[in-house]
């Protein structure tokens, strides 16, 4: 309790106060450059962390705290979302009424293809995750939507992604409506939000791996690579815009709609930040 | 516990202050430090560390304030939404209000509705600044 009143004691003033420097990298399509944005994240962190190569920030939090990195490890031995891998494997590979599959909807037939997601699609004028890709293969096939956060979809991509393993994020910002979704996820990502006043910079940039209450927020550098992630908390495995509503609700702020325009920019801008890391998915986490 | 309290230090460096003081900066920096209910002057005039809401809360407890000041509450709290600055406790706050004006305990609601309209408010608030200051905190 105390700790949260000294939080919300340092919003509030952080509030009040004004901000002196700006970004050389803009908020206009104009001026936004995405490619500095990345560069200069990565910097901040390997000025941080000088010790952690970039390739481990797949690691997310692990990557900078040696105390919690060897329980994982061994957690990792004997995976948590094994069965997930497995059930998400029989998912896919089973045809749908009309007798097509998921293959059909995917380049590749959808092998290997993680680290193409999400992507922006000219036709529809949005950002599409591989979670919503899902959905729609489901939806043009006569299918019902499942559900976005756990459960069938979390199994889907789990499988999908670990069949990318390996592979390296690669998202592309073809023009300008693309840019304007990056533009959006990038503000979104920098907004404080809530009550107790913090944007996901203030924990995953500025915050990382300084200790809040009793958690130690990680990187956001490699935030999307290890997604879906079997979260022990939750004791089952959720997808990465599960993970964001919690976030948002963790400061006291209204959670904004899984895969609805706003996270799905947000997931955007967070995969364009690491691109050039490996797909790693699906994790283990807290 | 020291790095809980260098993020504190971390999130109040990324802010200076550079320009004069404003009214609201005033108001902010003397209710944080001495809470609701102090006095303060402001460039020469005189006001209280009390939010607007607080003095609504304080008007007389009967059934006709607590039913406006829980609409009032209500009306803030769909602006909130609207910008996608909601907060959490709202919709209970909201909730508790309306059973406790139900149960006829007006001061009760009342408070609970300011407080509600209070979170909405500053939800906007924080829509407004935010769209000045975000940029601000990107690293380069
Ligand atoms: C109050 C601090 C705080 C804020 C604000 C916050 N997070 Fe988190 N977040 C955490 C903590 C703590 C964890 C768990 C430790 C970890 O893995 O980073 C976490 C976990 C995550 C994870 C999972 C990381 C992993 O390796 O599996 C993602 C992704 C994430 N946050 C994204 C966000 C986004 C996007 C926002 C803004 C909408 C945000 N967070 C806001 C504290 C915060």
């Amino acid at each position: 309790m105390k700790i949260i009143k000294s939080l919300l004691a340092g919003a509030s003033i952080a509030l009040v106060a004004s901000i002196t420097q700006a970004a050389t990298s803009g908020n206009t399509l104009a001026s936004v450059d995405p490619e500095a944005d990345r560069l200069a994240l990565q910097s901040f962190f390997q000025k941080r962390f000088p010790q952690v190569p970039v390739d481990d920030y797949v690691n997310g939090i692990y990557a900078l705290d040696s105390g919690s990195r060897a329980q994982w490890e061994e957690i990792e031995e004997f995976p948590p979302y094994e069965f997930d891998v497995e059930e998400g494997e029989v998912l896919f590979n089973t045809p749908f009424a009309n007798g097509k599959s998921y293959a059909d909807c995917f380049a590749n037939e959808g092998v290997g293809i993680r680290q193409n997601f999400p992507r922006w699609d000219d036709s529809q004028g949005k950002i599409v995750t591989l979670e919503s890709a899902i959905n729609q293969c489901r939806e043009a096939n006569g299918e019902k939507k499942l559900g976005w956060k756990k459960g069938k979809i979390a199994q889907i991509s789990a499988y999908m992604a670990y069949t990318s393993r390996g592979n390296v994020f690669d998202v592309k910002i073809p023009n300008d409506g693309a840019k304007a979704a990056y533009l959006d996820g990038k503000q979104s990502f920098y907004t404080r939000r809530g009550q107790l006043n913090m944007s996901c910079a203030n924990c995953h940039v500025a915050g990382s791996n300084v200790l809040i209450r009793a958690d130690l927020p990680g990187p956001a550098l490699g935030h999307v690579t290890h997604f879906p992630v079997f979260r022990s908390k939750w004791g089952n495995l959720g997808t990465l815009q599960r993970r964001y509503a919690g976030c948002q609700s963790n400061v006291r702020g209204v959670s904004q709609k899984a895969q609805g325009e706003k996270l799905s920019n947000l997931e955007f801008f967070q995969t364009y930040m690491s691109n050039g890391l490996e797909v790693n998915g699906p994790g283990a986490r807290k | 516990m020291n790095k809980t309290i260098s993020l504190v230090a971390a999130l109040m460096m990324v802010s200076g202050s550079v320009a004069a003081q404003t009214f609201d900066e005033a108001f902010n920096a003397q209710r944080g430090m001495n809470g609701k209910g102090h006095s303060f002057t402001f460039e020469g005039q005189s006001y209280t560390t009390d939010h607007p809401e607080e003095v609504a809360a304080a008007a007389p407890a009967n059934v006709a304030n607590a039913t406006n000041l829980l609409a009032d509450a209500k009306a803030q709290y769909a602006k909130a939404l609207e910008v996608d600055f909601g907060w959490t406790l709202t919709k209970g706050l909201l909730a508790s209000a309306d059973k406790a004006l139900q149960a006829g305990e007006f001061r009760k609601s009342m408070e609970l509705s300011a407080r509600a309209q209070y979170h909405s408010r500053m939800g906007v608030a924080q829509y407004h600044q935010s769209q000045q200051e975000w940029l601000m905190a990107v690293p380069n």
